[in-house]
């Protein structure tokens, strides 16, 4: 055991510190022109794409540098990057399972942002039962004819491309009918509606195919082979962004602090309160004990290439963790934490989420954590499963397959 | 950065669980019950030629030199096996005495102690029951030979086993450090008995108990830092074996779901049964990180070791104490029966989170550290 830093990661993290103080915008970036231009600058300094092979255009980084990059980004609250689903997930996949001519045309605009990708997975009637999709692909010789609805896009309005699961064999059993296949967004049968969250804001969408078309050359590993390549890809990067992210909470967490010496209860500041002191202690040891775990996963990931199902567990803790620290935020402030628009310094917070708020905002942004990428619920049946090894519930969809 | 056991540590911790598995079986854990002395002299003398008793002494002593990570891996399976005895008083004893004591103080206890001639233990707890170092109402007067102390100190461990008593008292100097010899006159103890019957503990009234000027332990009034840095350890060291008896459980409760069936299936098919032990093993994963970030820091004298400290007796205190609690929950009926052995684990974890801090204490001290 030793959790020193390595003197070539310490390294790492000076110059990218210096980096970053150097370039980081000084201003809110406002436009989509604005963030993409700060994503290329990212890029061209080696930190996008870090974890992708240079062949494909990446910087062959180690997980502690990527993880490094994204801890230093949050410091200094810097602008994050975009096309994260993209460039975190999709981009990997179409390494893994794509064809040479697709990973020609698709990879390295997707890592300079040149071209925005989205996801498109859930479906109204499809959440954790992803396999029961409905979005129907027919096969019209050299093109598919998509027709169906998806839900929770991110990035829906400005992307050009999207990842499709969809159905290609209704007769077979839900998970073998399943294919994969790249979709342009930029065509007059793809309709993107912004979907209002309880935030107040419009992050994620709703997408509306009607005989959209995506072409056969786009489809991604073999006919029917779209549940196994969900599958094997939905773990591959979770682990390497939890220290950034505990760090963005560990900066809320100072705001926290001040808010108790700022706002008074009773004539005393609320740090003097022992009530008030109890549940700052407690989150903290939560805080604390999710950057271990942070550290302790990247750690692993130094040894081998994937967590596997542990991964899950790293997910679950996190954004349970998420949960109940901005609760507690929140009973700590009173009605000083339900603003939505910051007034003192003490009230803003970098949620981690892509927009900037306050201790309401993260609040409400918690929310999701333990919905998206697999519920709360779902990654306790994996783990369950997989890593305890507990049998396997019967469930009436595997008992008619 | 390296959050795994080096290969040695990794053999420390299988020749452990091979040893406890051996020799501190729940029915060897169950006969000590009625035994005055609660503890075996046999598997005390096998742990010292293990190596167990030294491990973090130095080698003039007889000792391996080794971390706070090791002593923390061997707690970690002494709770799993809720090993009744004195080891971790004495070795924290023993830590006192290498760290503040003269030669031939180490020269009486050391060696004696690592090759399992001596037990010791130390006395934390005043009548105020306050955990802070700073604070004692035992006091030590001045006499022609020496010293007298007098006061009340509650709930030492295993002090009717010790062969010395490390004893905090005031001396006009400030916080000081006695060796007492446990049969000195004045001395009382009463014996007190929790629910972990594998736990002993001692209540002792000291009245004018003389100390020869010998048993000064480092300078008077300069004890503060030593007594510091000794419940830093002492509740490190607690969170590991903590960690131990919620592993078992977990194991326990993970292994009885596999084969109890209900409905005609096993309860573990069940997603209420499987999602509560999918949230016992993200709880024990945690407090794994928590156990050995705490003691890596430690033996790194790292900036932040008094908060991991702090943070590791406070997250485990709330995670052993829900994964051991849960465990009984899935195993139902049988699970709140004497003759099941899970009871055992249960209240080993229970009986150390008022120990060298409770969580409570500790979340004070991280806030004094985060917003000083």
């Amino acid at each position: 055991m030793d959790l020193n830093y390595a003197p070539e990661d310490r390294e790492f993290r000076e110059k990218t510190r210096r980096w970053l103080e150097a370039n980081t915008p000084k201003h809110e970036l406002k436009t989509l022109d604005e963030r993409k231009a700060w994503h290329r600058k990212l890029y061209e300094a080696g930190y996008v794409g870090m974890l992708w092979p240079r062949d494909y255009g990446g910087w062959g980084a180690t997980p502690m540098q990527q993880a490094i990059v994204q801890d230093e980004m949050a410091r200094v609250s810097a602008p994050p990057t975009i096309n994260g689903l993209g460039i975190g997930f999709i981009g990997p996949t179409i390494i893994v399972h794509g064809t040479e001519a697709q990973k020609k045309r698709y990879l390295k605009k997707m890592l300079t942002a040149e071209e925005i990708w989205c996801q498109l997975y859930s479906e109204p009637n499809a959440g954790s039962d992803l396999a029961s999709l409905k979005t129907r692909a027919e096969d019209q010789g050299d093109h598919f004819l998509v027709n169906g609805q998806k839900i929770w896009t991110s990035s829906g309005p400005i992307a050009d491309w999207g990842i499709l699961l969809c159905r290609t064999d209704p007769k077979v059993a839900k998970h073998r009918g399943i294919s994969c296949v790249l979709l342009n967004m930029r065509q007059p049968g793809v309709e993107v509606r912004p979907l209002k969250q309880i935030t107040g804001s419009s992050l994620f969408s709703e997408v509306f195919m009607t005989n959209a078309r995506a072409e056969k050359s786009d489809l991604i590993g073999s006919l029917n082979q779209g549940w196994e390549i969900a599958q094997t890809t939905l773990g591959y990067e979770r682990g390497a962004n939890s220290l950034g992210r505990v760090t963005r909470h560990a900066i809320a967490f100072n705001q926290l602090v001040k808010a108790t010496r700022e706002l008074k209860r009773g004539g005393r500041p609320l740090i003097d309160d022992p009530a008030v002191r109890a549940k700052l202690g407690r989150v903290y040891a939560d805080l604390e004990v999710q950057r271990y775990a942070a550290l302790r996963v990247l750690s692993a990931l130094q040894k081998s290439d994937s967590p596997g199902a542990a991964s899950s567990i790293t997910k679950l803790s996190y954004t349970e963790f998420e949960k109940r620290y901005y609760e507690t935020a929140l009973e700590i402030l009173g009605p000083y934490g339900q603003l939505m628009v910051a007034r003192e310094e003490f009230e803003e917070v970098d949620t981690s989420s892509g927009e900037p708020g306050t201790f309401a905002t993260a609040f409400l942004w918690s929310r999701a954590g333990t919905i998206y990428s697999g519920s709360s619920e779902i990654q306790k049946n994996i783990i369950g499963e997989r890593v305890l090894g507990l049998p396997k519930e019967v469930r009436a969809d595997r008992l008619k397959a | 950065m390296d959050y795994s056991f080096t290969s040695d540590q990794q053999l420390l911790k299988n020749s452990a669980r091979a040893f406890l598995d051996e020799h501190c079986k729940p029915a060897a854990v169950r006969l000590l019950w009625d035994d005055p002395r609660g503890e075996s002299d046999t598997m005390w003398k096998e742990m010292a030629q293990l190596g167990w008793l030294g491990l973090s002494l130095p080698e003039a002593y007889g000792g391996s030199a080794l971390g706070m990570v090791e002593s923390a891996i061997l707690l970690e399976e002494l709770g799993r096996a809720a090993y009744p005895g004195p080891y971790w008083p004495t070795v924290l004893a023993a830590a006192a005495v290498e760290a503040a004591g003269t030669d031939a103080q180490k020269k009486r206890w050391l060696s004696a102690i690592a090759t399992g001639d001596a037990r010791a233990t130390l006395a934390f707890l005043d009548a105020d029951m306050d955990w802070d170092p700073a604070v004692m109402t035992t006091r030590a007067e001045k006499t022609s030979n020496g010293w007298a102390l007098s006061g009340t100190k509650r709930f030492v461990p295993w002090a009717h086993v010790a062969n010395v008593l490390l004893i905090p008292a005031r001396a006009p100097e400030g916080p000081t450090v006695f060796l007492v010899d446990p049969a000195a006159s004045g001395l009382k103890m009463s014996p007190v008995q929790g629910m972990d019957l594998a736990t002993r503990w001692v209540h002792l009234d000291l009245d004018k108990v003389p100390v020869a000027t010998d048993g000064l332990l480092g300078a008077p009034g300069g004890a503060a830092p030593l007594l510091t840095g000794l419940l830093r350890r002492g509740a490190v060291g607690a969170a590991a074996e903590m960690l131990g008896a919620a592993r078992r459980c977990l194991d326990m409760a993970v292994g009885y779901a596999k084969v109890r069936e209900q409905f005609g299936q096993p309860i573990g098919s069940f997603q209420a049964i499987r999602h509560k032990c999918s949230e016992m093993l993200l709880e024990v994963e945690n407090s794994h990180s928590a156990v050995y970030y705490a003691a890596w820091a430690l033996d790194a004298k790292s900036e932040d070791e008094a908060l991991a400290a702090s943070v590791a007796k406070a997250y485990v205190g709330d995670a052993a104490r829900k994964v051991c609690g849960e465990a009984i929950q899935v195993h139902g009926g049988i699970g709140f029966t004497w003759e099941y052995d899970l009871h055992i684990y249960f209240k080993r974890a229970k009986a150390l989170e008022p120990m060298y801090g409770d969580v409570d204490y500790h979340r004070e001290q991280i806030v004094r550290y985060v917003a000083r």
